[in-house]
């Protein structure tokens, strides 16, 4: 196995006083899709921001590229971030124009041309399967093609990480594994290291090759997909198969 | 059973009231301090998103001239319909044209202008900031290296305050044109007689006053519009919330600031 590339050591994180987080560690391997499953409200979401820098830890590091984020100023992080895609779980597209979304971190942080933004927009569209929809308000768009052209505005920029959260919360099964085998594919063209967080278990591990799960602010498994689906962990048992009778 | 616990008498609880009030507003006026150091450390020219900034004018100051043209032109000709009985009765028609544009340059025009422009540009941009909050498009801006303050806050707080002044320089224009025409109409006051009383008892410095209040007022605005929205949390209810606090804090502040610029001033 490839050397982690994100490595969360000891996280701790509480709001309002109520602990979420109480010493998670995480070690996600370079080109690799790591699934972090876990009950709503476990801290998953939490997590994911605390690996883009959104969030600061209270206790514990966070390395990327053996680089330790929590000890980063503001300029620091955001130097990181241009290593980072992120989709956000209620897509957090921008008031603008399809095309203009998608271009958005091209225009902000690339010097390129009108005519290579275009070309890697309408590149990016085809590879979500949403061509020749680059005039269309995403807010007049359903669920489905919302996360495909967060998707696109995700890995535009070709990231070496990409973080999605919940990439089909809201969405029907079928679109549901179409956005799956999209996180896949798209993995697979560009070797980026992925962290998925879903409490979609079926759909997330059919593409995952480790999953983590996450419960009571601990890391309760770390493994491969095989090795969730046949853990006797009782949270993990009862989580992976949807039982009605444990711990959960 | 056991008795119900005695309610805490109201005297007891008001100290802890206060001190919890005081902390709450202590809270917000360092949150508004830091959010202005973090602007101040941004007004490099070469970090100003051009494109941002004119986009903002052109919503907030050029949108806005309609309805701050309608409440100036009206606010001039109610001076004088106010002032006219008394200004008949102690036969003083020649100061009415001093009166009104000394009132409008000085007091009134800023006034009355920074409180329509928090009500509409000021709550509609906690309303923006507080949506984009609450829908996670702050963080994706962060996710994707983009700074929000340089590339939201700044160039509507630099558009807020020029627009304010520009807007002020346009309704006391408007305003002192209303009020003449009503006192010729009202009080058969010439338009001449109007302006030559204006201009022969006006300083240069009431117009300073009127352009610096302004100016003060658009700072305020800015400040606590872009506050309110970036503090936003819970939602849509959580959105309402914020416009109104930012509303409200932002015209006690005009009101307050109004008092202390006035002695300072004059």
């Amino acid at each position: 196995m490839l050397p982690p590339l994100i490595r969360l050591e000891n996280i701790h994180k509480a709001f309002d006083d109520a602990p979420v987080l109480r010493g998670v560690d995480v070690d996600v391997p370079e080109s690799c899709i790591y699934a972090l499953i876990g009950m709503g409200a476990v801290g998953k979401s939490v997590l994911l921001k605390i690996v883009a820098g959104l969030i600061a830890p209270e206790k514990g590091r966070v390395f990327i590229h053996d680089e330790d984020i929590t000890e980063m100023g503001h300029l620091e992080l955001a130097e990181v971030r241009k290593k980072i895609g992120m989709l956000f779980q209620n897509y957090a597209l921008f008031d603008k124009n399809v095309y203009e979304n998608i271009a958005f971190p091209l225009r902000r942080l690339f010097d390129l041309s009108e005519e290579e933004i275009q070309e890697r927009v309408a590149e990016r569209l085809a590879r979500v399967a949403l061509p020749g929809t680059e005039e269309r308000i995403p807010q007049s768009m359903s669920g489905g093609q919302k996360k495909r052209i967060g998707v696109a505005r995700a890995t535009i920029a070709k990231p070496p990480i990409v973080l999605y959260d919940e990439p089909t919360a809201g969405l029907d099964p079928v679109t549901s594994q179409k956005i799956y085998d999209l996180v896949r594919e798209e993995q697979r063209a560009t070797g980026a290291t992925v962290m998925v967080i879903s409490s979609d278990v079926a759909g997330v591990l059919t593409i995952a090759d480790r999953v983590g799960m996450l419960h009571d602010g601990k890391l309760v498994f770390d493994g491969t997909a095989d090795e969730a689906r046949k853990s006797t962990i009782p949270e993990v048992r009862q989580f992976v198969h949807g039982l009605t009778e444990g711990p959960l | 059973m056991s008795a119900a616990p005695a309610k805490t008498p109201f005297w007891l609880l008001l100290p802890a009231k206060i001190g919890a009030a005081i902390l709450v507003m202590a809270k917000q006026v360092g949150g508004l301090s830091i959010l202005a150091g973090k602007i101040l450390r941004r007004l490099t020219p070469g970090q100003i998103d051009r494109h941002e900034l004119f986009r903002n004018m052109n919503r907030m100051g050029v949108r806005s001239v309609p309805i701050i043209a309608a409440t100036a032109a009206f606010t001039g000709g109610i001076m004088v319909i106010q002032a006219a009985p008394f200004v008949e009765q102690v036969q003083a028609t020649s100061f009415v044209g001093w009166a009104a544009t000394f009132t409008t340059i000085r007091e009134l025009g800023p006034l009355l202008i920074g409180l329509i422009f928090n009500g509409r540009v000021g709550a509609n941009n906690t309303a923006e900031l507080g949506t984009m909050k609450v829908t996670d498009q702050i963080d994706a801006l962060r996710a994707l290296a983009i700074d929000p303050i340089a590339y939201l806050v700044v160039p509507r707080c630099l558009a807020m305050v020029s627009m304010m002044v520009l807007l002020c320089v346009i309704g006391d224009a408007i305003a002192i044109g209303g009020a003449m025409l009503t006192a010729d109409m009202l009080l058969d006051v010439d338009p001449r007689v109007f302006w030559a009383s204006a201009v022969e008892r006006l300083e240069p410095w009431d117009f300073w006053v009127g352009l610096i209040k302004s100016g003060l007022f658009g700072i305020m605005i800015a400040l606590t519009s872009c506050y309110y929205g970036l503090q936003t949390k819970g939602g849509a209810p959580g959105v309402g919330r914020s416009v109104n606090a930012s509303v409200v804090a932002a015209a006690a502040g005009i009101f307050i600031m109004d008092y202390f610029s006035t002695f300072i001033l004059d």
